[in-house]
């Protein structure tokens, strides 16, 4: 029978067995009475047997500690293969980690490079950006004057008396047989509009103002109808907030002028 | 590409001489068939044999059962020696294959 093909634990273990049942055998021959006794070429087989297997203990016992230093050596090379696999893994990871880099970059660089021709395309000196950034920035549009507080008749948006003095404003436009007094400068009008809001409680319409045409308060334009006659509101616009709108509107409106300019 | 396919170094690993275990049995067998064989005529040098003997059988089972238990306990008898030498060297291969590569992807010029 080969045990070749077992490991050497259980070959060790089958000798164990073997010699267990062979003395077995043997004390068993040697306390049995004479009758039951074996033959003495019997006994001396076993003996033969017992000695043969003792002798193969030991055979495999050496080769087990042979194989405890190979698997001393095994251990020591799986020790160096955990760490090779662990330096794999960090370089795996690097190189990932390079690769989401260098793709990010590319695809910034290629934006890049697509603006810079787009650009190209439409050149603008930055003269002519300057000027119209200083354009657009000295009507206070963009952030308030230093001096500004609250209760400052100024505003980012043109006011009704700023657009009176404008080219609309000063139009020939004459309704109602009204003559158009000219005031002399801006800052005149905003004197007479604030005494005049402050003399009037609740925001009437200012009457120290020659034109025919006031904003009420609520936001609709008012025409004055004569003295003493009241005004009248003019529907210009169907919503709640239409000051806000306009605003929004001229603001666009200004910016888009400014833009198409530029083209 | 030569500075690869050379074989790579893995490091020496010192050979390391084991001692066998020592699993003494025919000495406990002879002991029980030479006391069962004496035979004293005296009564109380019978018993006091017989039970010598009794204890003798106790201890060759002691003995048998510290040698299983020693043998179940040692290292790297799980295969046969060939299928260790064979798992051996997968494991020198395996080893020389990551160090090649660790080594390629170190050299890679980009």
């Amino acid at each position: 029978m080969s045990s070749y093909h077992l490991s050497t634990r259980e070959r060790l273990l089958a000798i164990i067995n073997d010699i267990e049942i062979v003395a077995k055998e043997l004390i068993e021959n040697t306390i049995a009475p004479k009758a039951q006794k074996m033959s003495s070429t019997d006994h001396a087989q076993l003996v033969e047997l017992l000695v043969l297997k003792d002798k193969e203990l030991k055979a495999t016992l050496q080769l087990a500690a042979e194989q405890a230093g190979i698997e001393k050596n095994m251990d020591a090379l799986r020790e160096q293969v955990r760490k090779q696999d662990e330096e794999i893994n960090q370089l795996q990871r690097q190189l990932k980690e390079a690769e989401q880099i260098l793709a990010t970059s590319i695809f910034q660089a290629r934006q890049k490079l697509a603006s810079i021709a787009k650009a190209n395309k439409r050149p603008v000196s930055s003269e002519e950006l300057i000027k119209f950034a200083h354009r657009i920035s000295a009507s206070h549009a963009i952030c308030a004057p230093l001096t500004w507080q609250q209760g400052d008749l100024r505003r980012p948006y043109p006011t009704d008396i700023e657009m009176r003095l404008g080219f609309l404003g000063k139009s020939d436009l004459n309704i109602n047989g009204h003559n158009l007094q000219h005031p002399n400068s801006l800052n005149e009008m905003h004197r007479n509009a604030s005494t005049v809001g402050a003399g009037g409680a609740g925001g009437d319409i200012p009457a120290s103002a020659p034109n025919q045409f006031a904003w009420h308060p609520s936001g609709e334009l008012h025409m004055s109808m004569g003295a003493g006659a009241g005004s009248v509101s003019l529907d210009t616009r169907a919503h709640k907030d239409a000051s806000q709108d306009d605003v929004e509107v001229m603001s666009t409106e200004s910016s888009s002028s400014s833009s198409s300019d530029s083209q | 590409m030569d500075a690869l396919e050379t074989k790579p170094q893995i490091c020496n690993i010192p050979e390391t001489k084991i001692q066998p275990v020592e699993i003494e049995i025919l000495p406990v067998v002879y002991d029980i068939i030479r006391s069962v064989e004496k035979d004293p005529i005296d009564n109380t040098a019978k018993q006091k044999e017989s039970a010598e003997c009794s204890h003798k059988v106790t201890e060759l089972q002691k003995t048998l059962d510290a040698a299983r238990s020693t043998i179940r306990k040692l290292h790297g008898i799980e295969y046969s020696k060939e299928e260790q030498l064979r798992r051996l060297e997968s494991l020198r291969k395996q080893l020389a294959l990551k160090q090649q590569l660790i080594k390629k992807y170190k050299n890679v010029q980009f």
